[in-house]
């Protein structure tokens, strides 16, 4: 009788044991050499593929708010980060970077991607301690090929860091429950720490298994709460002197650009711009259209004795919890649901993915994974060549028009205020740039809210003395058309020019 | 040794929730209120459109939520309070209801039967071959000779196999009754596990699984199987406790004073156990399900024997749900009547599958839709009832369900709208015995549905192209035109040859000493209800 066969975890059929045959072999190899090997082809695979490709790219807001934030000593940058609603880590870190390579672009650019190459590997280990190779590998394979991850791995932001930290993490917090002692608690509380010194959505991270901890605490050894009480003991001791800093500077309020509230498309663009990256809205309507083969995908699953293992529980809430958190809060408190905070979710999401398709049979299985890479790879590319895609900022030939163009007599106007910084990392023209509202960063303070009333004494301001305006439009915080058309009704339009999605120059001339 | 012991022990359970009840509940409860959610935002929320679509989605959704709360109302309950006194031992007539299988399979279970370890028995062929025009109906009578049992062969046709058995209740003395299909091999212990239930005079059912052996054989049997597992997993569990599980026809004990209470073995559904099942409730009776595996029997091992299995019991679950609602019944606790409703109309899924299939490709044709929303709100709602609403289903069923049994369940709807048809119509149909061999053939002409459907897909897909272009809707309605054929792909291999030769070994387990003898041709003139060899085939 053969009624129930023995429950046997997901991980326990991974094909490790298979020591006979060339698929022994290859398993032996694989566990060898071969995971090393294999690994470095992956991170020498994005590394060409970054240098390549992304490198050249133009430089876009954020990275140049962030080459302007770390050009400053360390104290000026515990203030101005405060101020822009971040935590220090990353910019600290990437200051005695630019201090040794320098401040360009590509050198900025080559600290995110140290940690997005890093994360390959990582996710490699957290996959192998959840699942087993098979799993690990294809989240590795996931991780390497996402344009998602790509893109953030070749923008001076925190985000590939705050990836790493969040692989770590849940490496060691696996580990926990695994019950493998004491250098795990050390590297936990230690990656708790950088975590949250990075990005304040690490707290997400920690917040989830905070919960997993509560609901399954019979995974873990006994003296696993009070350890765990330490530890977040001495975070919140780490932690609250930056609280502390925040709170008396009151720079909570100044965030700019403002965020609006999510929908549930953004909950799903989320989702889809994980997998497929950052698409113009047609093929991101197609993607998202296609949500109904989601459902095929899971039922596919469905195979006896499959059990979902509490590691696919803590993935599965490590993707939720965030997300929904973020979606929540953003209506009860204030708008700050962004995909790109999200990242801390991606890592579960890959594993879940690569469990999934690990579950379905031996060709389906193939055949899926394979589908899979080819699509983020198209996506990738479609991603790269489109102008439209909508992360892109094309600042570089933006401000290169402008180079070449303003006299002395002219006046640039950046609108919004803030995507000065990365005009001002291109511009070697000859005329002022102003920002409208009209703003003087060296000033404390947030920047000066738009009113309609003004905009004509602040015109009028600008124009003195000036023959042309060279209007730069990016980043619409709501009152952009209202420039434009003040713009279009008291003086007449020379030219105008889109470098990319709302990324426009507008030439006007004053008198 | 003691752990073979305790793997042989694992291997006879039944697979159900292995969670402690808070969390049970908890899901159980989460996922009635997402299911309500969910029909709540779809009926009352969303921007509608045609209104006719409008009305039949509801219609479905409002199926598909019964579904879902009676599922959750069958898996609410805990632990049963019926007593089992081991000692016990009233006498048991066992009936081996045979009526034409082959005689080797008859042998090995009166075999079976005869080494039950249990004081105080008697094994009886009932042989309704005579009846049902077998020309090896003498085969069972030779074979009681040999094996030393009794043999009733029946010479007045009626009634079937609940005629059989009314038939045999007036011959036989014992208080108790243990039934077995030809095919279902009883193990040693099945008496002793069962019949200390009785000691509580109203216990009526004890029934346990009807497990197949041959499940691994093919992609017919496992998905059957699959089908079986969750019937007599978390479903037959669920109902134990508030006294609604019903007799499956084999594998079981019944109190013979109860089964006389409810007028014997109801000869007028096609699913005498479950609508007398019903009668005995009425009555006031009890009834268990002892979830372990006591029997093992086959499978239907081609699609022609899944298709006729499952219409007959399609049909008669439909029969209940039109002629004997259980909603009216008095006698009946509203827990019971829910559980028998929930069973029976388990079997109108089949129109509610094509109707949800239809969709797009009247959105290819015609351009019409029943919501007119952006697709993403729907996802919203509806992700998070499906996803949690399988979760379930495969938790309650502790992870045995299948991509395989989900799919034979979809693409059994032409059988499930054949079978509605059937009762609304009154059309005649026949008892038809599950074959226990694998009949060989094409049985493309059972899935002309599903390929027509596949059809319709393509040529629709290129009419909307054709009208809309590729915007949003038409992608959103191919993707769920794929999904509905990704379902309905198993069901069609399984009708292709090609398909049928990817048979795994037969088990062991005595399988091999099967003859090889053609399914026996029948006698059109000396039927007892039982389906002739012309209605076989028309199925």
């Amino acid at each position: 009788m053969a009624v129930l066969e023995k429950e046997i975890s997901f991980a326990e059929r991974q094909p490790r044991e298979e020591n006979f045959g060339w698929k022994g072999a290859m398993a032996k190899w694989f566990s060898g050499y071969g995971t090393a090997f294999f690994l470095m082809t992956l991170m020498a695979l994005s590394a060409a593929v970054s240098l390549w490709v992304l490198a050249g790219q133009s430089l876009r807001l954020d990275e140049a708010q962030s080459i302007w934030q770390i050009s400053r000593t360390p104290s000026q940058i515990f203030y101005i980060v405060a101020e822009d609603v971040h935590v220090p880590l990353y910019h600290l870190l990437l200051h005695f970077w630019a201090m040794t390579f320098g401040e360009s672009v590509v050198a900025v650019r080559l600290f995110s991607l140290l940690f997005y190459l890093l994360s390959i590997p990582a996710i490699y280990m957290l996959g192998n301690k959840a699942y087993g190779e098979r799993v690990a590998a294809y989240a590795a394979i996931l991780t390497s090929f996402s344009p998602f991850l790509l893109w953030y791995g070749n923008e001076a932001r925190m985000y590939s860091l705050l990836l790493f930290l969040v692989i770590l993490n849940q490496y060691f917090f696996l580990k926990l429950w695994k019950k493998e002692e004491r250098p795990s608690w050390l590297a936990y509380g230690l990656t708790a720490i950088l975590g949250i010194f990075t990005h304040y959505f690490f707290a997400l991270v920690l917040m989830t298994q905070a919960i997993f901890y509560f609901v399954r605490r019979d995974l873990f050894d006994k003296k696993a709460l009070t350890k765990f009480v330490l530890t977040a003991v001495v975070l919140m001791i780490a932690f609250a002197p930056w609280v502390f800093y925040v709170y008396k500077r009151g720079a909570v309020s100044n965030t700019q650009p403002q965020l609006q509230l999510p929908t549930t498309v953004n909950l799903f663009n989320t989702f889809s711009e994980f997998m497929f990256g950052f698409q113009v809205d047609a093929i991101n309507s197609i993607i998202l259209a296609l949500w109904p083969l989601a459902v095929l995908l899971a039922f596919f699953s469905l195979r006896r004795n499959y059990r979902i293992s509490e590691e696919t529980r803590y993935f599965a809430v490590s993707v939720a919890i965030p997300i929904a958190t973020a979606f929540v809060v953003s209506y009860l408190f204030r708008p700050f649901y962004v995909s790109r905070y999200l990242v801390v979710a991606i890592p579960g999401l890959f594993l879940m993915l690569s469990w999934l398709f690990s579950s379905y049979r031996e060709r389906m299985s193939a055949a899926i994974k394979g589908s899979l890479v080819v699509a983020m790879m198209l996506m990738f590319a479609i991603q790269t060549v489109s102008a439209q895609t909508p992360v892109k900022e094309n600042y570089g030939e933006a401000v290169g028009f402008l180079n070449t163009n303003v006299t002395a007599r002219d006046i640039v106007i950046a609108s919004a205020p803030f995507t000065i910084y990365p005009i001002e990392y291109y511009y070697r023209g000859e005329a002022n740039i102003e920002t409208l509202p009209l703003w003087n960063r060296y000033e404390t303070g947030p920047i000066p809210a738009f009113n309609e009333g003004d905009l004509p004494a602040e015109v009028n301001t600008l124009k003195d003395g000036h023959q042309k305006a060279y209007l730069i439009l990016s980043y619409d915080q709501g009152y952009e058309q209202k420039i434009r058309d003040y713009f279009g009704s008291h003086f007449q339009r020379l030219e105008s020019r889109s470098f990319s999605k709302d990324l426009t120059v507008e030439v006007y001339k004053l008198r | 040794m003691k752990n073979e012991r305790r793997n042989i022990l694992d291997r006879r359970r039944i697979a159900f929730f292995r969670d402690p009840i808070l969390l049970k509940k908890s899901l159980l409860l989460a996922t009635a209120v997402i299911a309500l959610i969910y029909f709540y935002s779809m009926a009352f929320r969303m921007t509608r459109g045609n209104s006719v679509l409008f009305g039949l989605l509801i219609a479905g959704e409002i199926f598909h939520v019964w579904m879902a709360l009676t599922y959750i109302h069958t898996m609410w309950s805990s632990k049963s309070e019926s007593k089992f006194n081991r000692y016990f031992h009233p006498a048991v007539d066992v009936y081996i209801t045979v009526a034409g299988e082959p005689i080797d399979i008859v042998e090995e279970t009166v075999t079976a039967a005869k080494r039950m370890d249990y004081p105080n028995f008697n094994v009886y062929i009932l042989n309704d071959g005579y009846v049902a025009g077998k020309q090896n109906w003498r085969e069972p009578e030779i074979l009681a000779e040999r094996l030393g049992v009794s043999c009733i062969t029946r010479t007045r046709p009626g009634g079937a196999k609940a005629g059989n058995i009314n038939h045999a209740m007036l011959l036989t003395r014992s208080p108790y009754i243990a039934v077995f299909d030809a095919d279902h091999v009883p193990a040693r212990d099945f008496l002793k596990k069962t019949v200390g239930y009785f000691s509580d005079e109203r216990m009526a059912i004890v029934q346990t699984p009807q497990y197949y052996k041959n499940r691994d054989l093919n992609p017919v049997t496992s998905a059957s199987w699959g089908q079986q597992e969750l019937f007599f997993g978390p479903i037959c569990h669920g109902k134990s406790p508030i006294n609604s599980a019903f007799m499956c026809g084999t594998n079981m004990v019944v109190r013979k004073q109860a089964l006389l209470d409810a007028g014997g073995m109801s000869e007028h559904n096609i699913a005498e156990d479950f609508l007398t099942s019903l009668f005995m409730h009425e009555k006031g009776w009890k009834s268990i399900y002892v979830p372990e595996v006591l029997a093992e029997g086959l499978a239907p091992e081609d699609l022609l024997s899944y298709y006729k299995q499952q219409f007959r019991w399609a049909r008669g679950g439909l029969e209940v749900v039109f002629k004997y609602n259980p909603l009216f019944r008095r006698g009946l606790t509203w827990k019971q009547r829910i559980e028998y409703l929930s069973s029976a109309t388990y079997h109108l899924s089949g129109i509610i599958v094509l109707l949800n299939a239809l969709f797009p490709v009247i959105f290819f044709f015609t351009g019409l839709v029943p919501l007119q929303i952006s697709t993403m709100l729907l996802a919203t709602v509806f992700l998070p009832y499906i996803f949690l609403m399988v979760y379930i289903l495969q938790r309650s069923a502790n992870f045995s369900y299948t991509f395989e049994a989900l799919a034979f369940s979809m693409g059994s709807f032409p059988i499930h709208i054949r079978a509605l048809w059937a009762v609304l119509s009154g059309e005649k149909s026949s008892f038809s015995i599950t074959s226990k061999k694998k009949i060989h053939g094409n049985f493309i002409g059972l899935v002309i549905p599903h390929i027509l459907y596949i059809v319709l897909v393509a040529v629709g897909f290129g009419v909307a192209i054709n009208r809309n272009g590729l915007n949003v809707s038409v992608w959103n309605n191919l993707a769920w035109a794929l999904f509905n054929i990704a379902a309905m792909t198993p069901f069609i291999l399984a009708a292709v040859p090609a398909g049928a030769k990817k048979e795994a070994p037969r088990p062991a387990l005595n399988l091999e000493s099967y003859s090889l003898e053609q399914v026996p041709v029948i006698d059109k003139s000396n039927a007892a209800g039982y389906a002739l060899k012309k209605d076989e085939e028309s199925i």
